[in-house]
C-alpha cells in the first residue's frame, strides 16, 4: 500500500508538520531554478485535480516568461461540486502542504502574490488556513525574503460568498475582484490575462498539496505512482450507501470495486448497487454493471463514457429513484447557473420544470425526449461547461434508466407507488 | 493583415477583426443580440455560434478573431440547429406581446425567428416566468423585464458610453433581471439610445409608445440642428407625422443621437407651431404681418439692421444677407458669429448649441458685414432702430437691445421661442419641412431633407424674405433657395 | 435612518483593501463581515459600501443579489441551512427538513415568531461523506438523524453554538 502522501496525521499543526519534514521541499525549492521547478512538475505528470485533470507542469508553463509585473497564483479552495469533500478534509488535515506547494508553485512562476478562494460556508476550514499561515510566517516561509532566498510572497485568504460557478477559473477570477461570479470568454487565457489582467496559475488545493513532496522526492518517484498517464495519488470521496463513506487517498488506477469493498466496507446493510456517479455530479452516471468493470483513471473513466473529474464518487444504491435524483440535480444546476449565456439560464430551468412535471405525474413520454434535446442543445454552446455539467447527467441519466422515466410518463411516480424508500 | 475563408469566399482584415465583422465585410450577416460595435463583446447571447475547421466546438463569431488560414463556415446544418436552439430557449419565458409591443416589425427575435427557426414551442405557456412590466423608468425609457433577453447591450450602454451604471443584472440564473436603484431614474442625456440598441421591446420610447407601427413609417435621411455635432438622423414618419428621429450610425460624427436632439421633431407640430404672423402677442394673419413689418422697417429711414443666425441654413441667411444689402441697402448686417465649438461631454453634446455658426460664417465671406460687436454697438448708439433677425440669434444681442429698446422683428417656428421683446414675428417653415445647408463643428457640410410638408403652407424662410421684401418695394427675385446662395460656393 | 459604518469598520476596510492591487475586490470579504455585524446587508449598506470603495451602486447590489449567502432581510439568530443535493437527499434531507418544519412550525424561508431559528434549503455543502448535512450560521452539522437534530435544537435553544 502506498503511503499517503496527501491525508497525513499530525501535520496540521506547524510543529508536526515540521517533525514530518515539512518545509524542506521549500528550501530545496528555493535553491533550484524556476525552469527547472516546472520541468520537475512536468516530469511527474500531476493533473489538475479540480476536476478538469489539465497538466499542472504544462499550465505553469503558460506563463509568458518575459512578462513584466505581476504574476498571480490562485487556489482554488471553491469546493462546490456535489460529492466532493476532499478539499476540506485536506484543508483541515494538513493546511501546510497546501501552503508550503503554493510558496514552491510562486517562486516556478515568478509570483509574488497568492490568493486562496475559498468557498464562504468553509468558514472553519477560512480560519484554519488563516491560522497556519500566520504560523508560516512567524517562521519566515511566507512573506519578504523567504529563506534569506530573496523571494517574496503574500498569500491571503479570500472568501466566496456562496455559489458553485465560483468554481469555474474565470469565475473565480470574476468573483476575486469583486464581481459576480460569471465566466469569462475565452481566449485571453488566464495565463496571459487572468487576475486584475495580470498573468495568472491557478490550481486546485489537491493540486498544490502534491508539489512538496514531488520537489523532494522527484517527478519521476510521482509519476511511477499511480496507472499509466495517470499519476500520483487521488483524494477519493464516496459518499451514498456504503458503509464507510470518507476521503480515502489512493493510487490512482483502482478499481472501483477494491475503492468500494476494501476501503468503504462494501455497500451498506442490505444494499445493491444500482448506479454509481464517478467523479462528482457533473460526470455521466455509470449502471452498477459498468461500474464494476472499471479503473478510477483518467483513461479509464473516458474510455467508459464519463470522467475521473473531482474525484467524487456516488454511489446509488436500488431503491432509489433515477427520475428523482435527476430532479435533484437539475435544481441545482438551475440553481446555480450565473444566467449569462441562453442555453445554460433557460436550459437549466427548462430541464428542472419538465423534470417536476414527470415527478408529479403530469408528464409526458414527449416531455423525456424534450430534455434530452434540451440537454443536446446545451452540450458545447455556452461560455463556460456549467451547461455541460448539467447536461450529462441529464442525457446519461436518460440514456441509461430510460425505462424510470416512463414509467414516470405512465403515472408510476414513486409517490404513487408502495414506500419504496 | 490576416486572411479567412467564410463560406468559400476569402477576405484579408485588419489584425484584431472579429470572425463576425471580417463576415460583415465579405456582406454575410451572422445572427447576433449582444454584439453592439460600439460596445465591448460580451458573448453571451450565443446566437452568433458558427462552425470553424479544428475547432471542437461552434464558437461565438463575436468574440473570435479571424486568424490567417481560419476556414468559417456559416450556413452548415450544425450552425442552423445551435440557432433554431438558442431562440428556442429565448422564446421560452418571452411573453408573446407582438400584438401590444412597439417593437413588432423591428424585433431582433420576430426578425431571426422568421429566418432561422419557424418552430412550434415545446414548452407549456403556464411554467414562464413572470417579471415586472411597463415600468416608467425615466423620461425617454418603459422597460419590460419579462420580454429581457438579457444580452446587456443597455448595461454596457450605460457602463461604456454614458459612464453613468444606472444599470445591472440582478439575481443569478433565470431569475436575473436588469434593474437600477429604486427612486433612481434612467435620465442620462443619451438614454433614449437604450431603446434603440435592445434587439426586443424590453426597452421602449415613451415618447414613441403605442404612436405608430413601424412597418408604416417612411425614413427620410436629415440632420439634426440640436446643436452645432450635427449628427445625422433619420426622421420617421407617416401620412405627413413625424413620430421619431433615430440616428443614422456614421463613422466621421456619430454612432448616437442625444435625448435633446431625438426631440427635436416635436416642435414641428407642437401646440404652439406658428403659421400666422404675431404683433406684440396677437396673432394676426400673414398679409398684414407682413405689411406692418415693412412699415416699421420703413419708419426707422435706413437705421435698420440685419443680423443673420447660426440656427438658420446657410441658404436662410444668404437670404437675410441679400435682404439686408439689396432691399434695406444697408451696411447694419452681421453674419459673424464666434463661438466655441467641440464636444463637451465627451459623447455628442456640444459646446456650441447652435447647428450652423460655421455656416453663417460662409455667408460673412461672401458678403462681408459687421462684427457683433460693432453691430451691438450701432444698436446702443440708436445708430440703428429696428433689427430683423431670427428668434433664437436675437438672444445674441439680447442686453443690448433691451436696453435701446430696439425694435425687434423676428422669424420664429413655435411661439415659445419668440424673445419677450419682439415687436412682430414672421412664421417660417422648419427644416423638417424643408432642406438646407448646415456645417458643422466639423466643417461638414450637411443638408436637411424635408420629411413632411409645412402645415398651413407656411414658407420657408427665403421665400418669406423675399415676400417682406417685396413689401419693403424691393425686389430680390428669390424664387428659390439657389437664388439666395448665388455666389456662394456651398460645396 | 440613515446607515452609517463604523470608523472601526473603516479601519478593518482599509486592512482589507490593502490586500489587493484594486479595492473593489475586497467588496465581497467586506459585505461578509458587514453582515457578520448586521446580519444581513440592507439597502443603505449597499449605499455605504459602493462610496467606501467608490463602486457604482448597481455593481454592489447585483453582487449582493448574486450570491446566496447575503442576506437581504434580518434572519434568525440560528440559521438552519439543510442540504438537499444528491448524497444529503439519499441520506434522509427531506425527511430531516419536513422534521424542522413540523417542531418549528414555519416553512422553509420563514423565521420562528422568537426570532431565534430560520429554515432554508441549500446546495452542496461540500461534507458529502458525513450526509446528511445542516450548516447553521458558520458551524457544520454533520451525520445528523432525526434524533440527532432535536438535540441540536436543544442546544441551541440554549445557546450551545461552537462557532459564531
Amino acid at each position: 500500500m502506498t503511503e499517503n502522501i496527501l491525508l497525513k496525521d499530525n501535520v496540521a499543526g506547524i510543529e508536526g508538520y515540521f517533525a514530518g519534514g515539512g518545509y524542506k521541499p521549500l528550501k530545496k525549492a528555493l535553491g533550484l531554478k524556476p525552469a527547472d521547478i516546472i520541468e520537475e512538475v512536468k516530469k511527474s505528470n500531476l493533473r489538475g485535480r479540480g476536476g478538469a485533470g489539465f497538466p499542472a507542469g504544462l499550465k505553469w508553463s503558460f506563463i509568458p516568461k518575459d512578462a513584466q509585473g505581476e504574476r498571480y497564483l490562485v487556489c482554488n479552495a471553491d469546493e462546490g461540486e456535489p460529492g466532493t469533500f476532499k478539499d476540506r478534509e485536506l484543508m483541515r488535515r494538513n493546511p501546510h502542504a497546501v501552503i508550503e506547494g503554493m510558496a514552491i508553485a510562486a517562486y516556478a512562476i515568478g509570483s509574488s502574490h497568492g490568493y486562496i478562494y475559498i468557498r464562504g460556508e468553509f468558514a472553519a476550514e477560512a480560519e484554519v488556513l488563516e491560522a497556519a499561515i500566520a504560523a508560516a510566517r512567524s517562521k519566515g516561509f511566507i512573506g519578504k525574503n523567504i529563506l534569506g532566498s530573496g523571494f517574496n510572497f503574500e498569500l491571503f485568504v479570500h472568501r466566496g460568498a456562496g455559489a458553485y460557478i465560483c468554481g469555474e477559473e474565470t469565475a473565480l477570477l470574476e468573483s476575486l475582484e469583486g464581481f459576480k461570479g460569471q465566466p469569462r470568454l475565452k481566449p485571453p487565457f488566464p495565463a496571459i490575462k487572468g487576475l486584475f489582467g495580470r498573468p495568472t496559475v491557478m490550481n486546485n488545493v489537491e493540486t498544490l498539496a502534491a508539489v512538496p513532496a514531488i520537489i523532494e522526492k522527484g517527478g519521476d518517484w510521482y509519476a511511477a505512482i499511480g496507472s499509466g498517464k495517470s499519476a500520483g495519488t487521488k483524494l477519493f470521496c464516496v459518499s451514498g450507501a456504503v458503509k464507510k463513506p470518507g476521503v480515502y487517498e489512493l493510487p490512482l488506477g483502482v478499481t472501483f470495486r477494491d475503492l468500494l469493498e476494501k476501503s468503504c466496507g462494501g455497500m451498506k446493510e442490505g444494499k445493491i448497487l444500482k448506479a454509481v456517479i464517478p467523479g462528482g455530479s457533473s460526470t455521466p452516471v455509470l449502471t452498477a454493471e459498468e461500474a464494476w468493470g472499471v479503473k478510477l483513471d483518467y483513461e479509464s473513466l473516458a474510455a467508459a463514457g464519463s470522467m475521473l473529474g473531482s474525484g467524487g464518487v456516488i454511489v446509488i444504491p436500488e431503491g432509489e429513484c433515477m427520475v428523482k435524483l435527476l430532479q435533484v440535480l437539475a435544481r441545482f444546476y438551475h440553481h446555480e447557473s450565473c444566467g449569462q449565456c441562453t442555453p445554460c439560464r433557460e436550459g437549466c430551468g427548462w430541464i428542472e420544470k419538465l423534470l417536476n412535471r414527470l415527478e408529479e405525474g403530469r408528464g409526458s413520454s414527449a416531455d423525456i425526449d424534450n430534455i434530452y434535446a434540451a440537454g443536446e442543445a446545451m452540450m458545447g454552446r455556452t461560455i463556460c461547461p456549467l451547461a455541460d455539467a448539467m447536461a450529462m447527467p441529464v442525457m446519461s441519466f436518460i440514456k441509461k434508466f430510460r425505462p424510470e422515466f416512463e414509467a414516470h410518463a405512465r403515472g408510476e411516480t414513486c409517490a404513487g407507488r408502495a414506500a419504496g424508500k | 493583415m490576416p486572411k479567412l475563408t467564410i463560406d468559400g469566399l476569402s477576405v484579408e482584415v485588419p489584425k484584431g477583426t472579429s470572425v463576425l465583422e471580417a463576415a460583415q465585410l465579405l456582406g454575410i450577416h451572422i445572427p447576433r443580440y449582444c454584439y453592439h460595435p460600439k460596445l465591448t463583446v460580451a458573448g453571451n447571447c450565443r446566437m452568433c455560434l458558427v462552425e470553424i475547421e479544428k475547432a471542437n466546438k461552434l464558437l461565438t463569431a463575436c468574440s473570435t478573431e479571424a486568424l490567417e488560414g481560419m476556414v468559417v463556415r456559416t450556413t452548415t446544418e450544425q450552425v442552423r440547429k445551435a440557432r433554431r436552439d438558442v431562440l428556442e430557449f429565448l422564446l421560452i419565458n418571452h411573453p408573446v406581446d407582438c400584438p401590444i409591443c412597439d417593437q413588432a416589425g423591428e424585433c431582433g427575435l420576430q426578425d431571426y425567428y422568421m429566418d432561422y427557426s419557424l418552430r412550434k414551442s415545446r414548452f407549456a405557456q403556464e411554467d414562464k416566468i413572470r417579471r415586472p412590466k411597463r415600468r416608467i423608468v425615466g423620461q425617454h425609457l418603459v422597460l419590460d423585464n419579462e420580454r429581457c433577453i438579457l444580452c446587456t447591450r443597455c448595461v454596457r450602454f450605460c457602463a461604456e458610453v454614458t459612464k453613468t451604471h444606472e444599470l445591472d443584472v440582478m439575481e443569478r440564473s433565470d431569475g436575473s433581471f436588469i434593474d437600477l436603484k429604486e427612486g433612481k431614474t434612467l435620465d442620462n442625456g443619451y438614454s433614449r439610445n437604450i431603446a434603440d440598441i435592445c434587439p426586443v421591446g424590453a426597452f421602449t420610447s415613451r415618447d414613441f409608445r403605442f404612436k405608430q407601427r413601424v412597418w408604416f413609417l417612411k425614413r427620410t435621411p436629415t440632420v439634426c440642428l440640436g446643436c452645432a455635432t450635427g449628427c445625422l438622423v433619420e426622421a420617421q414618419h407617416n401620412e405627413n407625422v413625424i413620430y421619431r428621429l433615430l440616428p443614422r450610425p456614421n463613422a466621421e460624427t456619430n454612432t448616437w443621437l442625444c435625448d435633446y436632439g431625438c426631440m427635436t421633431y416635436k416642435a414641428v407640430l407642437a401646440g404652439d407651431r406658428l403659421s400666422k404672423g404675431v404683433i406684440k402677442n396677437g396673432l394676426i394673419d400673414l398679409e398684414p404681418a407682413l405689411r406692418e413689418a415693412a412699415s416699421r422697417i420703413d419708419e426707422a429711414k435706413g437705421a435698420v439692421a440685419v443680423l443673420g443666425s447660426p440656427w438658420l441654413s446657410v441658404e436662410d441667411n444668404a437670404a437675410l444677407a441679400r435682404l439686408a444689402k439689396d432691399a434695406f441697402k444697408t451696411e447694419n448686417y452681421c453674419f459673424d458669429f464666434e463661438a466655441v465649438q467641440g464636444i463637451k461631454d465627451g459623447i455628442l453634446i456640444n459646446k456650441d448649441p447652435a447647428p450652423n455658426t460655421r455656416g453663417a460664417r460662409m455667408v460673412k465671406e461672401a458678403h462681408g458685414g459687421l462684427s457683433l460687436a460693432e453691430l451691438s454697438d450701432r444698436v446702443a448708439t440708436g445708430k440703428v432702430k429696428v433689427v430683423v433677425t431670427e428668434a433664437r440669434a436675437a438672444g445674441l444681442m439680447k442686453e443690448v437691445l433691451k436696453a435701446a429698446g430696439t425694435r425687434l422683428l423676428v422669424f420664429a417656428t413655435n411661439k415659445g421661442e419668440i424673445p419677450a421683446q419682439a415687436y412682430a414675428t414672421l412664421p417660417y417653415a422648419s427644416y423638417f419641412e424643408t432642406p438646407g445647408t448646415f456645417i458643422n463643428y466639423q466643417g461638414l457640410r450637411r443638408v436637411t431633407a424635408p420629411a413632411v410638408q409645412a402645415p398651413d403652407a407656411i414658407k420657408p424662410l427665403w421665400e418669406m424674405v423675399n415676400k417682406l421684401a417685396a413689401y419693403s418695394g424691393a425686389s430680390l427675385r428669390l424664387h428659390s433657395a439657389e437664388d439666395a446662395i448665388k455666389g456662394i460656393d456651398i460645396k | 435612518m440613515a446607515f452609517k459604518l463604523t470608523e472601526e469598520f473603516k479601519a478593518r476596510a482599509a486592512q482589507v483593501c490593502a490586500r489587493y492591487p484594486v479595492k473593489g475586490a475586497a467588496l465581497i470579504p467586506l459585505l461578509l463581515e458587514l453582515q457578520e455585524k448586521e446580519g444581513f446587508v440592507a439597502e443603505e449598506a449597499m449605499d455605504a459600501m459602493a462610496q467606501l470603495l467608490e463602486l457604482p451602486y448597481s455593481r454592489v447590489k447585483a453582487v449582493v443579489t448574486f450570491y446566496t449567502m447575503f442576506n437581504r432581510e434580518p434572519v434568525g439568530k440560528y440559521h438552519l441551512q439543510v442540504c438537499r443535493n444528491i448524497s444529503c437527499h439519499m441520506a434522509g434531507a427531506p425527511g430531516l427538513l419536513e422534521r424542522l418544519k413540523e417542531r418549528l412550525g414555519i416553512a422553509e424561508g420563514e423565521t420562528t415568531k422568537d426570532g431565534l431559528f430560520t429554515i432554508s434549503s441549500v446546495e452542496c455543502l461540500g461534507a458529502c461523506g458525513a450526509a446528511p448535512v445542516m450548516q447553521v450560521n458558520e458551524e457544520y452539522f454533520e451525520s445528523l438523524t432525526p434524533e440527532k437534530l432535536d438535540l441540536v435544537l436543544e442546544d441551541l435553544r440554549h445557546g450551545r453554538l461552537a462557532r459564531r
